[in-house]
């Protein structure tokens, strides 16, 4: 293992060596830095074109020169790379990178990790309930989905989601079409993944459109939109709503002791409600969040461990499941509490179009703060997710499918396992596998896929550099985003590859 | 039944070619033919519109389309200011008087152009590449595999910012072809792949001992095997490669004014959208129709030569559906 590690990196290097010569003596080629300068009237431009043909070492012919870049980004070995100067911006090449890449990361992450959990979750769905009407409306979503240009989704999103959704708060009152049209969307898509035959179909649906139409009528009437809030009743009420849903999904709810193991874990979450509310003030920190966090993962796991002693995977699956939507809805409810302040800070605009966060915000409130960054995400987290939802979606329906149909699924059915276990323990586990190699290809395509998103919504991120840098005939800059995703995509094709075997023991590597 | 008919009914059956099986199947599903038939008539549509103008303003040679208006006509704007649609010009007019629905034509017929050319030349390169590295194994695979992996390192959509930004200018054909030349990596290792399972069959064994060349082989007895894989791929790569040329023209590094593309048109008219939404959405719906009937016209194919794939989606769910009933009735 070890050993073809190694060879896997060495050859990685090898290529990340052939594809950062070619695009920079591409790159190097293909214009002039310096022609904005030799087209320009200035009487001093002869020294000025020989000072900067110094400074970039421009007499030097780009396969030579090549070799001087190459030893500025090996000093990312002794810990000092130098990516060179922008010629452009004239400042270093990693300065801009260090605003750059975290810009790019909170961009992408929410998107991957929603598209991965949504994607995954309603293939899996639609895979059960193979041929039927949620298969059929699923798949022409996905090839909708496929067909959409993210640039175009972009400004449509902006326009209705952005701007629609800020003049809705400035009146907050649904009126009665827009009530029923919206109830009856959900009220399908449950009805849908309930199931059942047609009877079964049309009483869940019925159910639930009721419920969504009582929910935003009373939203509605109590302008619920302008100060949100869950409170302590609402946490406890979906904390046990969702128990027992992830209890009848992982279990079933016959397993009393997974059930009671997440309602011991909502009743713990809903005890901290108040403590939280008095530690998570406006001066709360990161830390603190992820201390949070850990506690709600450990505290949920042991008490899923202590509620069983033989077959804990299920019930702490459950138990650790509800603590973790518990404490997410409690979170959401702090978020609700500073919705108020925000929406007066905004000037009665909460939903930003442009940008990764508002500048002038005259706060210094951590909730606030955040609730800047979560406004500025919801759009281009929102574009990116749909696009990369449909590739999940379609993939995870054909892989459970392919393994549904293998002889120890069939086995295993024969054996009179029930079907969640079946679905569960047998099936999911191996059509996981392959889509390692789909998340590495996500991942390697971040810096690219990330170009038209930052471009719309005005995020200076990776993409909006390379984009730049090619614009500028910025050579440093543009190598730098280049090689940044180079190396992004032979890391992730490995470690896939590496993932790949310790999963799937049937591969077997000679080193 | 007598033997003697029985046996004619064997015949039938087994008459069926494989070519006629995969065209039965492929009629069976519903999407992919309307998708097909869709793009068939929308390209005659597009390319007749503004029919066919070849050549400099000094040998011009011109086939006159069924649309009155050129892309390029200044018309005088109608009463409408915002140059909202009327049945004169259908999709409105531009700033400067030009007819809309004349400029989406064009931007059509060329973001369809650099679509085929970017979908031929990758199909063809993919194939090659894929077939010799499977066919052959060894070193051969190794160096080619490796300078795949290398092309896909570099993202397709920074080699063509840098491609259409230096060649954009140089005309949109320029353009398609370099990023054709970059776009058969997915398709190459498919074709490998496939390559590598077939070669290891009897006909193919049957084929050398025979005495066919390496070229015989590859050309008569695995490549039509593996034509199932080049064609469906061939159809994603289509719909892909329209998504990543707008996406190009629309950051500006692809299709360059005076040319039209509808990612162009996209891009150009996005800051009109509050008084004038309809410059916006013409162009994005044509896309998404293309793109969209592309991907249909693929799953079809895919599910026309998958063997494993049911033809009986229907006849197995009745029959699931009365099987239900009647267990419901005996309970």
């Amino acid at each position: 293992m070890l050993t073809y590690v190694a060879r896997r990196i060495a050859i990685a290097l090898l290529i990340l060596f052939g594809s950062t010569f070619l695009s920079y003596n591409l790159a190097a080629y293909s214009g002039d830095p310096l022609q904005a300068i030799r087209e320009s009237t200035d009487p001093k431009k002869e020294s000025i074109i020989a000072e900067l043909t110094k400074t970039y070492q421009l007499d030097v012919p780009p396969p030579a020169r090549y070799f001087l870049w190459l030893k500025g980004i090996l000093g990312v070995l002794i810990g000092k790379p130098d990516f060179g100067i922008s010629v452009s911006t004239r400042i270093p090449v990693i300065d801009s990178l260090a605003l750059a890449i975290p810009a790019t990361i909170r961009l992408v992450t929410a998107a991957t990790i929603l598209a991965i959990v949504v994607g995954i979750t309603f293939g899996i769905i639609s895979s059960i309930r193979q041929y039927s009407r949620l298969d059929y409306s699923l798949t022409f979503l996905a090839f909708v989905l496929f067909s959409l240009p993210i640039f175009w989704v972009a400004v449509l999103l902006k326009e209705y989601m952005a701007i629609g959704f800020n003049d809705f708060l400035a009146k907050p009152q649904i009126d009665l079409i827009w009530n029923v049209l919206m109830s009856f969307l959900p009220g399908l898509i449950i009805a849908g993944f309930i199931g059942g035959n047609r009877k079964r179909f049309l009483i869940s649906w019925a159910a639930s459109f009721a419920a969504f139409f009582v929910l935003f009528f009373f939203a509605s009437a109590t302008g619920w939109f302008r100060d949100p809030s869950i409170g302590i009743v609402g946490v406890a009420i979906i904390g046990v709503s969702t128990s027992l849903g992830l209890c009848h999904i992982f279990a079933g709810l016959q397993n009393k002791k997974a059930l009671y193991a997440g309602l011991t874990s909502v009743a713990v979450g809903v005890g901290v409600y108040f403590p939280f509310n008095m530690i998570a003030n406006g001066s709360a920190n990161y830390m603190m969040i992820v201390g949070f966090a850990i506690l709600v993962l450990v505290v949920s796991y042991f008490i899923g461990y202590f509620f069983t002693s033989i077959d804990r995977g299920p019930v702490i699956t459950v138990s650790m499941l509800s603590a973790v939507f518990v404490a997410l809805f409690t979170v959401l409810d702090r978020f609700m509490k500073s919705w108020k302040e925000y929406y007066v800070l905004t000037d009665g605009r909460p939903i930003q179009t442009m940008s990764a966060y508002n500048i002038t915000l005259k706060s210094n409130d951590f909730w606030i703060v955040n609730l800047d960054i979560i406004t500025h995400l919801i759009l281009p987290t929102t574009a990116l997710t749909l696009i990369s939802f449909a590739g999940y979606l379609r993939y995870s329906r054909a892989s459970v499918l392919e393994v549904l149909n293998m002889d120890y699924v069939r086995t295993a059915r024969a054996k009179g396992i029930p079907e969640r276990e079946v679905i569960l323990r047998h099936a999911l586990r191996n059509a996981m596998i392959p889509l390692t190699t789909l998340i590495a290809f996500d991942i390697a395509g971040i810096v690219g896929g990330a170009i038209i998103t930052e471009n719309v919504f005005g995020w200076r991120g990776m993409g909006s550099l390379a984009a730049e840098a090619i614009g500028a005939q910025d050579l440093n800059l543009l190598m730098a985003t280049f090689s940044i995703s180079a190396f992004l995509a032979v890391m992730a094709t490995l470690a896939a590859d590496v993932f790949y075997t310790i999963l799937d023991p049937r591969i077997r590597i000679r080193g | 039944m007598s033997e003697v008919g029985q046996r004619e009914q064997l015949v039938t059956t087994e008459g069926m070619s494989q070519g006629t099986i995969i065209r039965k199947k492929f009629l069976q599903h519903k999407p992919a033919v309307a998708g097909l038939i869709f793009m068939i008539f929308f390209a005659i549509f597009v390319y007749t519109a503004s029919g066919i103008h070849l050549g400099t303003n000094e040998a011009k040679f011109t086939i006159q389309g069924w649309w009155k208006y050129s892309h390029e006509d200044l018309l005088p704007t109608g009463s409408c200011l915002s140059g909202c649609p009327s049945p004169d010009h259908p999709f409105g007019q531009i700033a400067n008087g030009r007819d809309y629905f004349a400029l989406v034509m064009r931007g059509a017929e060329i973001s369809l152009m650099v679509m085929v050319i970017i979908g031929s030349l990758g199909a063809f390169i993919g194939t090659v590449i894929g077939a010799v590295s499977g066919f052959f194994g060894g070193i051969v695979d190794a160096v080619m595999m490796r300078f795949t992996d290398f092309i896909i390192t570099v993202p397709s959509i920074l080699i063509g910012a840098v491609i259409g930004y230096n060649f954009g200018a140089q005309g949109v054909v320029t353009l398609a072809v370099f990023l054709g030349v970059f776009a058969w990596t997915g398709l190459a290792r498919l074709v490998r792949g496939e390559f590598l399972s077939l070669r290891e069959r009897e006909f193919v064994d049957a084929a050398r001992v025979a005495g066919a060349s390496n070229a015989r082989i590859i050309f008569k007895h695995i490549l039509p095997n593996s034509v199932g894989v080049i064609i469906v791929s061939t159809t994603l790569l289509l719909s892909s490669s329209i998504l990543t040329e707008t996406g190009l023209s629309f950051l500006g590094f692809g299709v360059q004014a005076p040319d039209v593309s509808l990612g162009l048109l996209i891009n150009q008219y996005q800051g009109d959208f509050t008084f004038a939404p309809w410059l916006f959405w013409w162009p994005g719906i044509i896309i998404i129709l293309i793109a969209l009937s592309i991907n249909f016209v693929g799953d079809g194919l895919r599910d026309a030569f998958d063997p494993r794939q049911r033809k009986d989606v229907k006849r197995r769910k009745k029959a699931r559906l009365e099987a239900q009933q009647s267990a419901a009735a005996n309970q």
